[in-house]
Parts: C-alpha cells; structure tokens; sequence
C-alpha cells in the first residue's frame, strides 16, 4: 500500500509555487487523512477539512489507507488557492485520477461536498494550470467530462484523437455547454455557438448538432447552445461523434461512462442517427491505448471492427477501458 | 342460551386498500385469513420469518409481526445516472414464491429488517434506484454509451442478480426508455436557475438535517439482522482453492463475526458512559457512522451478487476478496467510531 509520493502545486499570489506532498500507507486505526502544514496547524485543519468534504463526493470509501498531505511552507494568511491542489493530490495518489502530466491547480470553494469548485484568484491562468471555476473545472466530475447534476448550466465534454502522424498526437477534447432557452423565435441554428473558430467549422458543428437532435427527437427549440474545442485549429471531421456523444451527455439523453469518453467517427447523415468511418486506424488506435485509463469508454467506427487486434481489446481491458464499434448512436 | 358462538369466528376481511399497487406489503392482524393471489410473511424480533399461503388463517405467534404482501409484478422507472434524467429503464419485478433450498427467503429478511409497518413501492423503488446508481457509479456494474448487445446482457444478468441478493426481488423485464416526455432536463434546469440563490445553502442543510435517533435505531437493527446472514451468505459464496484463499477467507469471516458481535452490544446512543448523557453533537457524529456502516452492509450485499454472478462468469475470485476486504474494513471502522464516545483523531 506505501506507494511513491505525489505531488501536485499550485501558484501562490507571488508567483511561486506551493507544492502539495500526498503519499498512501495503511491506515492501522489513525485518521483516515493526516494533513501537516509547517507553523501553520489551522491550514492543515483546513486542509483535512476540504479532503474530508470532497471524499463525499466518490463512490467507493477505503478505510484501509491513511492519506499523508503535507505543504513545503505556510501559504499567506486567507490565502486558499492550494485547496484544489490538496483535494487532486488525494486522488492522485490513490490513483482515481491519473494525469498524463504534472498538475499544476488553484481553486478553492465553499461546497466541496458537492465536488463545486468556486474560484480561483489568478490574475491570468497561464498556459497548462487548472483553475477552478467557471470557464476551467466548475465541478470535479469535469475533470472526466461529466456534466454537474447540482447546477443550472449543463456541460459535457468528450475527447477525441488528434493525429498528425507525429509525436505531437494527442487527445482533444470537445465541451458543450447547454442551458434552457427561454425564448422562441430564433432559429434552432442561431442558438448554437462555437466562440473562436472560423466559419466553416462553426457551420458545420451547427449542422452536426441540429442533425443528431432532430435524429433524437428531443432537444430542437429548448437549448442555448455554446461549443468549446480544446484546439480551434484542425482538419477533418472525426470530431463529429465525440461532438455529437457530448451533446447527448450533456442533455441528460445518454448513458455516462465512469470515466472519459473517447471517440472518432463521422457522419454525412446524423439525421439517421448513422456513424461513419473515418480514417488513420492504426495511428489513433496506438494513441487511445495510450492515453485511456479506468473506467473509459472508447467508441470506434463500426468499419474498425475488423481491424482490431486481440491484443489490443485485451490491454485496453486490462488499463480498465471498454470499446464498443458502433454504426449508430443511442440505445442499443 | 349458552352465548358462546355470538360472535363470529371470523374476524371482518382485512383492510388492504391499496395493495398491489400503492403498497407491496401492509400490516394484517392476527385472526385474518390471507386473501386470494397473495401470501403472508411472519417474523420475530430474530428475523426469524415463515411464510403462509393464500387462504390460511394468520396464527401468528406472541412477538411476531405479519405482513401481507402482494407478488406483483409491479412496474417501474428507474434513472441509473442521476445526471442523465431523460434516459431510463423500464423494469418490471415481482415476488416470488418461496425458493425451498434456502433458508431465509431474502424478501422476508428485507421484511424484518427495514421493512417497517408497511411497504410503499415509491419508496422501495427509491431504494432500488439507489442500489442501482452506486453500483454503477462503483464500476460493478457497466452501462456505457452506445451499450452492445454483450454488455446489455451482462449488464441484465449483473442487475436481477443484484436485485435478488440485496432485495429478494426477481427483475421479469428490464428495457431501456426515454423519459424525455415525463422528465425535461430543460425544464428540471430551468426551475434550478430559478431557485439558484437559494438552493444552495439548503444542500447543505440536508446533510445534516436528519434524525439521529431514528437513523441509528433503524442502522443497527439492519446490521444486527443482516451481517450474520452476510456472513453466512460469505461463507457459502466462496470456495477456496488453495490454503492462502482458505486463510484470507477465514480471516474474513472471523472479522465479520466479530463486527456483529460488537453491533449486537452496542452502547446506546445517548450515553457517553453508563448514566452519562452524550452531547448532541457527538450523537449526530455516532449517527453518521451507523449510517456509514450501513452503506457498507449494503455494499456486502452487492459484493455477494457479484460473487454470485462470478460463479458463471468466471471473474477471479481473488480480486473479490480483496473487495470483501475493504467492506468489512470499513465496517470494523464505522462501527469502532460509533461505539466511542467522542471523535479520536490520530
């Protein structure tokens, strides 16, 4: 159980980093999270606190494992940027959240029992941090993509596979945002923006959307539509089921993965509900095994079925994926 | 001339408005015959349970309570991702008659043990949807998007198991829905944004705002009835193939007993020691662990479906143990901190 320690930091006011430790050992009877800060016990009650409140927001409870959280050095007086640092660390080093690289998060909020994050107090998020709040991580089930079932707005994200054919492939992600719609008139087209690409993107994540809502049957005239994409820039169109699974998520029509959605596949008839192949099998598929982690779920055109080998279905299981080659989407 | 048979033998015909629809179980009265189509269940305070046919007279002994309770089937929507309310499943369930190679039928124990007076079915199907979320959100059970047909049906068979272990229920249909029509995200949210200033401070009154007295009365008789028949049921799941899975197993089953033997003399709630009255406070703390430890027991439950299920599946059965591990951990945990008297912090 005395796994290697983690570490997670955060930017402090100054420009410096605080840097959370977490390490795991068996718990043997102690409190099940022990949290030192140097000269500074009243943040390290804090920090137990948050800890203790964000666990209300997992599913499974491990009394076997004390967590060990401890700050290199006092952070300033009502200062509380680092609490999403200590909340993620916690998780990181139980391993349910598992980042491809060193985090970097400021947050803080008064709900941590409802996994809400409130806030940060950066001035400008540089390049790479997770910063709590509207427009970053609003709630801690973002942090998978899932839509937060305590508020007003409902987002969803999905990620999709991004090759050049070089090292720079990566997983995009796509988020749309949905709140109800209050006014008619307008039409459904009008009412789905995509805030930072240029037109003929934005045309056609409208088309796509309005295409799968009629093909759903619900959701034509309820919504204000915002989409987002990690990346603005990029060519072709295997974006279009993960845009389209998002959509579906975050309108509360579909069922929820327990971890990621990871998806590509196109369509030219979403008003059927049909999912198309795309190509560059071989290169996205090495990149999916890659990155999926426990609990996600890939969705893959139904033309690749063929083309899987069993060795990849059997790492993908073992890394705790499922994959499903799908020619349609919804139920079964 | 005697006035020994004025008064009619049989007592008036019991009043069960109601049942089969509204209720799955309501009290009956001694003397009462079981009307046609359903059937009775006794207990005693054991949860020692026995079950009388249609048409019998309900001779129930001193200290036993009866039910009447109606098979079914009953049908219902349940929501398995709280998040996702436009997206159901349609389930129809009932009772069934008395399984003969088991002891303890699971219904009647669910019955004895947190059945109550009566048996609503909105409330039982509230406790049924919540099994359902947990063990999905848990990863026991699987329902990705764009479900195959492979996972549908491993996903059935998971499902009517878990039903059965934990409530004595057998599923007869289960299909997927759209509630789009009845629940309208659009709608749901559009009133939360409505009442956002609001609701906010409200959630977290909810947390605390339960009664303690009740919640851990009704907490340890669970656990009292049911752990020493989830560990009976732990006992039989298993079969170990090699000394080191008979020592785990053991091992296992020793700690449980020693869970319920510490449950089954557990100080009261009020007293921090004998005739000491406990602050309210640390009664709410005490309360939560029950509560707690009742949310393990009934993860002991689904474990033992799943174990139940491995037996065709094949899963390895030593990464279950593991699990078992962990449930009974956290129930040696919960239990030890509702028997102190105040929080230990270490």
């Amino acid at each position: 159980m005395n796994g290697a320690p983690i570490a997670c930091r955060s930017i402090a006011p100054d420009g410096s980093y605080l840097t959370v430790t977490a390490t795991v050992r068996p718990r043997d009877g102690r409190a099940e999270v022990k949290c030192s800060v140097p000269d500074a016990p009243d943040v390290a009650r804090r920090m137990q606190a948050v800890v203790r409140l964000a666990r209300h927001t997992e599913a499974r409870f491990d009394s076997r494992a004390q967590v060990v959280l401890s700050l290199d050095r006092a952070p300033g007086a009502g200062e509380r940027d680092w609490e999403l640092a200590a909340v993620l660390a916690d998780r990181m080093v139980r391993g349910l959240y598992q980042p491809p690289v060193p985090v970097v998060a400021n947050g803080w909020s008064e709900a941590w029992h409802l996994g809400r994050v409130d806030g940060h107090s950066l001035g400008t998020v540089p390049f790479g941090v997770l910063a709590g709040g509207e427009g970053g991580l609003p709630h801690l089930g973002a942090l998978s993509g899932h839509p937060d079932p305590a508020v007003g707005v409902s987002s969803a994200r999905a990620w999709f596979p991004l090759v050049t054919g070089g090292a720079d492939d990566s997983l995009a992600w796509v988020e749309v945002n949905v709140r109800p719609a209050l006014s008619d008139g307008d039409d459904e087209e009008s009412r789905i923006v995509v805030p930072g690409v240029d037109a003929t993107l934005q045309a056609r994540v409208r088309a796509v959307l309005v295409a799968a809502r009629h093909h759903d049957g619900r959701g034509a005239g309820q919504w204000r539509t915002t989409v987002r994409f990690a990346e603005e820039r990029f060519q072709g169109g295997s974006f279009e089921l993960a845009l389209v699974m998002a959509d579906r998520m975050a309108r509360g029509r579909d069922f929820l993965p327990r971890g990621r959605l990871l998806a590509t596949g196109q369509s030219a008839s979403w008003h059927a509900g049909r999912v198309e192949n795309v190509d560059g099998a071989a290169p996205k598929c090495a990149l999916l095994l890659r990155e999926a982690g426990a609990g996600d779920r890939i969705l893959l055109p139904r033309a690749w079925e063929a083309e899987l080998s069993a060795d990849w279905r059997a790492q993908l299981k073992a890394q705790g994926a499922s994959v499903a080659c799908v020619d349609r989407i919804g139920i079964i | 001339m005697l006035n020994l048979f004025t008064k009619t033998f049989r007592q008036a015909p019991p009043d069960l408005a109601g049942l089969g629809a509204a209720y799955i179980a309501l009290p009956i009265a001694r003397g009462c015959t079981v009307p046609n189509g359903r059937f009775a269940v006794l207990a005693n305070g054991d949860a020692h349970t026995r079950r009388l046919s249609e048409g019998a007279r309900v001779n129930a002994f001193e200290g036993e309570t009866a039910w009447c309770v109606h098979p079914g089937p009953y049908a219902c929507e349940l929501i398995p991702f709280a998040a996702a309310p436009e997206i159901g499943l349609k389930v129809a369930f009932a009772i069934g008659s008395a399984d003969p190679r088991e002891a303890l039928q699971r219904f009647d124990l669910f019955l004895a043990s947190e059945g109550g007076e009566r048996v609503a079915l909105d409330a039982f199907v509230a406790q049924v949807e919540s099994a359902l979320q947990r063990a999905l959100a848990q990863g026991n059970l699987e329902l990705p998007p764009c479900t195959s047909f492979e996972e549908w049906n491993l996903f059935r068979s998971g499902f009517n198991q878990l039903l059965y272990t934990r409530f004595g229920v057998m599923v007869d249909d289960c299909v997927p829905v759209d509630l789009g029509a009845a629940r309208d995200l659009a709608a749901l949210l559009a009133a939360r944004l409505a009442v956002q200033p609001v609701s906010a401070p409200a959630a977290v009154a909810a947390q605390e705002a339960f009664d303690a007295a009740i919640e851990d009365r009704k907490g340890l008789r669970r656990l009292f009835l049911e752990l020493p028949r989830v560990q009976c049921g732990l006992r039989m799941a298993v079969l170990p193939a090699d000394c080191a899975t008979f020592r785990r197993h053991q091992d296992l089953l020793r700690r449980l007993d020693l869970v319920s033997l510490g449950v089954g003399t557990m100080p009261a709630l009020e007293l921090a020691a004998p005739n000491q009255a406990l602050a309210a406070g640390e009664q709410l703390r005490r309360a939560r662990h029950t509560r707690r430890a009742v949310a393990a027991l009934d993860e002991a439950w689904a474990l033992l479906a799943r174990m139940k299920h491995a037996v065709t599946e094949m899963l390895p059965a030593i990464a279950l143990l593991d699990e078992a591990d962990r449930i009974v951990a956290n129930l040696e945990c919960d239990c030890a901190a509702r028997r102190a008297p105040h929080e230990e912090d270490a």
